[in-house]
Order: C-alpha cells, then structure tokens, then sequence
C-alpha cells in the first residue's frame, strides 16, 4: 500500500496493513491532497487571477454592470425600505465609520454596514441586474467592494483594473457555483438565489480585493456558506431587499474573518455524501473544479453569458409581458386613437409560465406589484409602457387599471417554461366589438439576447443617478465608470459618491 | 399558523411559567454561562470579537470575559454566542439542537441596553420562549430526529428561538412578532459541513445576533412574509419533509404545556459532540473493568478496539488534527477515555492530542455500524470491544451517559461543572455570585448584576 504522506509512514511500519484492521485509518491518511478538491481550486483562482486574464468583452460588459448598480443603488437610496434599513445601522457607528452611503452626502458607516445598506439600496425596486441561471449578480458584488475601497487608505486604493478583476471574481464565482446544478436553471422555489450564490460571490470579490492567500480564500467562501441561503417566500416582500444587503455584507465579514486566521470546512464546495456544505442549498448538486489560469484554460463566464438589464424596476419575466402588451397597446392606438379605455375590453388573455410568486391578480402592494403579470401587463396596455412611476401608490390604486385587472386570466403553455432562457409573453385582448388583438415578446429589450444599447444604459442610469445627484456628478461618474480599466486608482469613482 | 405563533409569543405571560419549567430553565441559564466564561478563552473567541469591535453604538452590551468591552447588542449576542459553541460544551436538547446559546446572549444583551430593566421572571420568560419557539419547530420535520446531514441545526431553528424570545422581552404585538419571525427566517441556515471546524461556533453567534437583528428591525416596521411558516418556500425550505401545525392557544390564565417540560435537555460533561458522551462512559466502564482484572496493566497491551455506534460521516474521525476534529472524533475520545479514565476540557489540549500513547492507541480502533443503532440521541448507543494481546476481551455497553436527559446531571454536578468553567476567568466570589443570582432568577427584580458578573476576568486584573 502506497501512503503518500510523511506523517502516516511512522504509524504503517508498526502494523501488518495485511490485518486490513487499520483501513480506516489508512484511508484517512490517504485523503486526496488539497489541491484536487472543487473547494481548493476556486480558493486558488481567487488569489491567482489578474487584471490581464480580463478580455475586451469582460472588461466591456463588466463596466456596463458597474454603471447600472449605481445607478439602481443611487435611486434605491429614495425608498422605505432603505430608509429603514439606514436607521437601523445608524444606531451603530464606529471609529472605522469610512463608507459612504448612497444618496446621503457624507454619511458614513463602516464598511460592512455600508455595504448593507447600499446593497439593500440595489435591491430596493427589483431594478437591478439578472443572469442566467436566476441571480442579480451585482448588488451582491459592488456595495461590498466599494465599502472596501473606502476603507483602505488614501494611498492605498485600488487601481481601476485591480478593482474590476475583484467584480469579476465575484461575478464568475457566481456564475460557476449556479452551474453545479440542474434545479439553479429554473425560476427557484426554495431558496432566494442571491442569497445564496451572492454571499459566495461577494466573499469571492472581497477576498480578491484584500489580496488573500489562497487558503484564506478558499476559507472565505466556507465561511460565507455558513451565511447563505433565504427562503423564497421572503422574496416580493419588504425584506426582500435585505437578501442582498446581507450577501454583499456576510460576504465582506467572511472575507474579513478569513483575513484573521478564521477556519471552515476545505471541502464546503465538493460533495461529500452526508454531510452536506454548498450542496445544502440544492437537491441535486455536481460541482467541478474551476479552471487553471495558467494553462489559458479558463474564460469567465460573461463573456459566453451577457446580462439583462433592466428597463423598469420589477421581476424579470414583467419584461416579456410588458413588452407583448405594449404591442397591442399601440395597435389600440392606432385603432381607436387617444387613450385606452377598460370599456374597450371584454378579456385579457395571458400566456406565461407557470409561477405562483409571480401570479398576482390584484396587488396590493409595490413590491407585489413589481410580481405580478396582471399588474405590468395592465399598466402597459393603459400606458404604452411601465416606468418607475407605474409603481407610486396613485399608479396602483387607479380605477382604470383595477377595471383592466379584473378582465385578466392567465394560461401556462406547456411549451412556456419558468426559465429566463426560453420563455416567452403573449397578450391577447379580445375587444367587446369582438376583435381579437394580440401581442407577443420571445426577448425583450434588455434582455442578454437583445442588450441595451450603450445610450440606453446611460440613459437609464441618468434618470436614476439624477433623483439623488446633480448633473455635474452624473456626467462624472459615467466618465469615470467609462475610463474604470485605465484608472491608477478609483478614487474619481469614490468621489463622486461620497 | 403565523398568526397563531405570533399571538403564542405576545401572549404568553409569567404565570404560564411553571415550577418545572423554571428549574430547568435556570439549570440550562447557568451551564450556558460557565460554558461561555470558558470559551472566552478561545482563539475564535477572540477572531471574531476583533471583527466586531469595528462596530461600536449608544448602547451597547457587555462582552463576556472582556472588562470595559462593549458592542452594540446584536455585535454582543454575536460574540458570547461564539463563547457558548466554542468548544461544543453547550447543551444539547431532542429532537437535535443546541437551544441556549442561540438565545441566552441575545436576551442578556438586549435586557442590558432596556431604559427599564427586566425581572428575572421577564428574563425567564423571554429565555423560555426561546427555547419553546424551537422545540415546536423542530417537531414540524421527522427528519429533525436524526442526526443532521444538510443544516446544522441551531442555525435553522437557533435564529428562530432567538428572535421569539427577544420580540418577547420587548413586549412585540402579535403582529410585529410575525413580522420577526418572517425576518429572522431570512437568516437562518449553514450548512453542516461547517460543523467540525472553526467556524461552527458562529453558527450559534450568528443565530443570536440574527435574531435580536430581526426584532430591531420588525420594531422599525420592516415587513416580510406573514405565511413563513407555513410555507414550503419559507421555514420549510430547510427540511424535506415539512408538516407544521399551531401552537396551543394561550389565554392570559390557561395552563401552557412547555415542550422543556415533556422533553428535558442533555448537558454535557466534557467539551465534544454529544455522541462522543455515550462512547467515552462506555470506554470508562470497560477500562474499569480491565483494571480489575488485571491491576497493574499496561494498556498497550490492548490489541484491537471494535466500537459500535451509529453511522455518522461527521464524527468517523480515525486521526484527528484539529482540536475541533477531536471533539467530533468517536475514535479520540474512545482513546482518552481509555488511556485516563475520563474525558475532560484538558483532553483537547495540544499537548494531550499529541500523546504518542494516543496516537498508537487510535490505529487500533475499528468502528461497525450495527443497523439497531441509529443515529439519534434518542435512540443511540455505544458497545466497545476491548482485546488485549494476552487474547482477553473485555465490552461495555452504554445506553444513557450520565447527563443525557434520561439520566441528567445532579444538581452537585451541574455546579461543580459552572465552577470548573467559570473559574478559569473568575474569581470565586464573582463565581459564586452568579450561582446566587441564577439560583434566585425567578423571585429578583433586579438582575442587571448577571451581565455585570459576566464582565470580569481575573487574568485582566
């Protein structure tokens, strides 16, 4: 019997391993190396991976999700939700209090509780970024390394590079630890992706940014497991938002604690039959080691997979419907000219795939509404369009939209999976005079497969950044957001947060 | 269901606490606080205060073992609920779960910061909220009876019984106590791979910090969903089987049937996985019996070591490194058992774990699984084989170590374990002040001494 490790060798020369008395012992002598296991090569990637391992299409697509989660952050600094959030840390300072807090001109927190609020903040109106398999990424990723960047000191802040190559890392982390399983590719049921993948993530990014030794790093995920995983019926309530407040800051804490010498499982990754770590959060889970860098091995992930960004602030599947009602809208338009009147209808068809989070007949409140296909698609067959505004308490409450609301049904195709890759929306609105007028959206616009357009982002970033900055600010972030990979430090994008 | 915890948890009144109940309940107040004193001493105890200590507040609440230290109260409950897990010392109830240390340090911590303090009753009260809150969950999955595989325990039900006990300490209506609880939801589970290593004692911080988080937040009005325990989606994300049911219903002068009342707790004599408790009396009596017959033994003579326990991936450790692998370690503290006739907080030392006597001693141990020991601490026990070179066998077998709550601690016992515990950071009058101060929770209206003893530490004076 070969035994590989120095310690065992003393302890097989004192016994006949013919006995076979000692398998076990043996076997435990025998545990592979470190460096075979899923939970060791993710460790690994962390702490090797470069600035110059990012590509063109990384680099671009990555500034393009840094711009619109500030942006979505800056106007989800204006809700309750944040505002609630806000009062809560504030009965807590420090003498570290160094990070700022979107929308609030010099106020400050310390770094974890920064990147709580803020990512509370991203999340607040379920306008920010979605990936595929199901995650919003970002908001779980930018608040923590941003509440970092604030910390570090003046002449120590990251270069613009090194700082994207930590985005990145918690984007890709993401990204590999959702295609461990089968059941990460539909709409989920259990557990809220972000909170699952996107403390990993954030842990992942922090680590990166604080240029953590490989074994640190891979503690720092282990450590982060340990933090993940909330329930889906929290999600389209108020607490929703803290999902990703809390994996943009128990990732930072577990990248900080990692720093100090903590230890967690070296196998959390791997699957280890009866005892579960990651593998926890899924019935089925087959994970597989992350590719060397040096061997040129490796691409990441948003370079073969872009992201959606979102138009207006609600679910993802809302984009479909909208966009299929907004057709009949304007076919409505053109019929019978001027604004659309409920008496016009008799029924409102919907065909759209079966998920009960997302079927809703009659909201009653804004994060309801922001899960609802009644809602959203009512709201643009009135008016053309859903916005930020649809969502006010007068938008919700009109008696218009109610009447619309109570002609909808909804049909679930069998061909019409809960999947962000496939689905589709369809309308059909069946006119009292008995015309039949229909809508159908197979990709909205925004969606990866048809991608905002560089205008259209900024745009949206001006109208969201400009509830809460003034101009001059606005134009200088997307400047420096534009210029981020040629930045010797990101101070320019600090600043104008601050 | 939501609306019936929630109005269980606002409801329920000191006059529902019986007799019974409150003796348990101040055996349970006081192992927690030793076994926390102890595990101040810790190295994660310490990583993890230097984390939190860039949080400071208005008010904030003492940290054990740490003269002049304090953070806000969620920071506190964090770290002395790290004290209580960090050596796995901390008690352990059926169906599978570590119920004090999620619950105790958020109370305390948040009484502290109150304009208006507690009585000993209130803490009482709140602490055994707590603890029902998680044995009526625990009671929602079959699978809760077994030792765990997926989620460690007290980071399911542990941030569940924490935030009942401290929404109950605030006076929360019923309604805000659902709203709680929904949070608290939120940020429940880890999974067990963590147990064994390190971070497991955040487990327990995590849980009383969430908790307490969740209250704070439900007090500003933040809402989540009011259906959470009912739901698939919700509490029910963490078993596979889930079937809940409501709470009794609890009027201002009913008779309440505490779950601590029909099911009592284990609490443990030495710092490892409660498993090991069984393995090492069963060791202790066939040692005892080998010295018998032959007194002056060598106990290298033993040959080969066959224990029979139940199938648990997470506690077959044949060569433990860590100190944490040893407390998760049939074979470990089979070996100490054997060698010193008992297993103590010495045990997991360096110096001990490094014995070459140990050592030798673990290569001959062999487990088996007989299919009628099943992994519960309900149903579990412990047969050891013990063959000498000279061809002698000698067995023992346990069925219920003494602790478990078939057999639980003298109430001698239970003090002389807080004294042995408490000691190592106290001086004997403070020691004895808390004795006093348990003792009397129940009839003292002012308990605001108990975190002020919880503050000192002799090795800083």
């Amino acid at each position: 019997i070969n035994v590989c490790t120095q310690r065992s060798t003393r302890y097989v020369s004192a016994i006949s391993a013919a006995r076979g008395l000692h398998k076990s012992a043996l076997d435990a002598a025998e545990r592979p190396t470190p460096e075979e296991t899923v939970t060791s090569s993710f460790g690994r990637f962390i702490q090797s991976v470069q600035p110059r391992h990012l590509s063109p299409t990384v680099l671009q697509r990555s500034k393009r999700m840094v711009l619109d989660s500030i942006g979505v952050g800056l106007l989800g600094s204006t809700t309750d939700v944040f505002e609630l959030a806000l009062q809560h840390c504030q009965h807590m300072y420090a003498p570290d209090d160094v990070s700022f807090v979107y929308g609030r001109q010099g106020m400050k927190l310390s770094p974890t509780l920064a990147a709580f609020v803020n990512g509370v903040a991203a999340h607040s109106m379920d306008f920010d970024d979605t990936w595929h398999p199901a995650t919003h990424p970002s908001g779980a990723v930018l608040p923590a390394l941003l509440a970092i960047s604030d910390m570090l000191h003046n002449n120590s802040k990251p270069s613009g590079l090194d700082f994207l190559t930590a985005f990145n890392v918690g984007i890709e982390i993401q990204g590999r630890l959702m295609r461990f399983s089968n059941e990460a590719q539909n709409i989920p049921k259990r557990f809220h992706p972000p909170s699952v993948v996107g403390t990993l993530g954030s842990a992942a990014a922090c680590a990166c940014l604080l240029s953590l030794d490989r074994s640190q790093c891979s503690n720092a995920l282990a450590i982060a497991a340990s933090l993940a995983g909330a329930p889906m019926a929290n999600a389209a309530t108020q607490s929703k938002p803290l999902h990703i407040g809390n994996a943009s800051r128990l990732g930072l804490e577990a990248a900080l604690l990692a720093s100090r010498g903590l230890e967690a499982s070296p196998l959390v990754l791997d699957a280890v039959p009866g005892v579960a770590g990651f593998s926890a959060f899924y019935e089925d889970y087959a994970p597989h080691p992350i590719s060397s860098l040096e061997e040129d091995e490796h691409s990441f992930l948003i370079e073969m997979q872009d992201i959606a960004f979102k138009r207006f602030p609600a679910h993802l599947g809302m984009h479909w419907i909208a966009d299929a009602a907004a057709v009949v809208h304007k076919t409505l338009i053109g019929l019978k000219g001027g604004s659309i009147s409920p008496n016009l209808v008799q029924d409102i068809l919907l065909r759209v795939p079966l998920s009960k989070y997302i079927n809703r007949p009659f909201p009653e409140t804004e994060h309801q509404a922001r899960h609802s296909f009644q809602f959203n698609a009512c709201t643009a067959l009135l008016d053309g369009e859903v916005t930020v505004q649809s969502f006010q308490p007068e938008a919700l409450l009109r008696p218009e939209l109610h009447a619309l609301l109570s002609r909808v049904r909804l049909e679930h195709p069998h061909d019409n999976p809960a999947n962000f890759n496939i689905m589709y929306g369809e309308v059909e609105v069946t006119l009292v005079s008995g015309d039949v007028l229909r809508g159908r959206c197979d990709t909205f616009y925004g969606h990866w497969r048809n991608p905002l357009s560089q205008e259209s982002l900024q745009k949206k970033f001006c109208s969201n950044a400009g509830a809460v900055l003034s101009n001059e600010r606005v134009e200088r972030l997307i400047e420096a957001v534009e210029g981020l990979d040629h930045l010797d430090d990101c101070k320019p994008v600090l600043a104008q947060l601050q | 269901m939501m609306l019936n915890f929630g109005a269980a948890v606002s409801s329920l009144n000191t006059s529902h606490l019986t007799d019974e109940v409150i003796r348990r309940s101040k055996r349970m107040i006081l192992d927690t606080l030793g076994v926390g004193l102890l595990g101040t001493s810790t190295p994660v105890f310490n990583t993890v205060l230097q984390c939190s200590q860039r949080q400071q507040a208005l008010e904030d609440s003492k940290v054990w073992g740490r003269p002049g230290l304090s953070l806000p109260p969620q920071y506190a409950a964090f770290v002395n609920g790290v004290a209580v897990h960090s050596m796995d010392f901390d008690d352990t109830w059926h169906p599978a779960t570590h119920p004090s240390g999620a619950v105790l340090p958020a109370v305390l911590a948040l009484a502290e910061t109150l304009p208006v303090k507690p009585s000993g009753l209130e803490l009482l009260l709140a602490f055994n909220v707590g603890i029902e809150v998680q044995g009526r969950l625990l009671r929602f999955s079959k699978e809760a009876h077994n030792i765990p595989k997926r989620f460690h325990p007290p980071a399911v039900v542990g941030v569940m019984g924490s935030v009942a006990a401290t929404a109950k300490l605030l006076g929360l209506s019923a309604a805000q106590s659902i709203a709680a609880l929904a949070i608290a939801c939120s940020s429940a589970g880890a999974p067990m791979a963590n147990a064994a290593t390190q971070t497991k004692p955040l487990h327990m911080g995590n849980a009383a910090r969430g908790g307490l988080e969740a209250t704070q937040l439900a007090l500003l009005s933040l809402e989540g969903n009011t259906q959470i325990l009912d739901l698939e989606s919700g509490f029910g994300a963490f078993y596979p089987d889930y079937v809940p049911h409501p709470l009794a219903e609890v009027t201002p002068t009913s008779h309440y049937r505490w779950v601590l009342e029909d099911q009592n707790i284990a609490q443990k004599r030495f710092p490892a996985h409660l498993g090991m408790h069984w393995v090492a009396d069963a060791a202790i009596e066939a040692r005892a019996k080998f010295l018998d017959k032959c007194p002056n033994a060598d106990l290298s003579q033993i040959k080969k070591i066959t224990l029979r326990v139940p199938t648990s991936r997470y506690v077959d450790c044949p060569l433990p490194v860590s100190e944490h692998q040893a407390r998760h370690s049939f074979q470990f503290n089979c070996c100490t058992a054997l060698l010193d006739g008992e297993v103590t907080v010495e045990s997991f030392s360096k110096s001990q774990m490094n014995r070459s006597a140990l050592k030798e001693m673990l290569l001959k141990v062999q487990l088996e699984n007989p299919q009628d020991n099943h992994s519960s601490f309900e149903k579990m026990y412990c047969e050891i084989a013990v063959e000498t070179t000279q061809g002698e066998m000698f067995t023992a077998r346990c069925n219920t170590f003494y602790g478990h709550w078939r057999k639980p601690l003298s109430h001698e016992d239970l003090v002389r374990k807080f004294r042995a515990n408490a000691s190592t950071v106290l001086r004997a009058e403070v020691v004895e002040g808390i004795i006093y101060t348990v003792d009397h929770l129940d009839t003292n209206q002012d308990c605001s001494m108990l975190w002020s003893y919880m503050h000192f530490n002799n090795t800083f004076e």
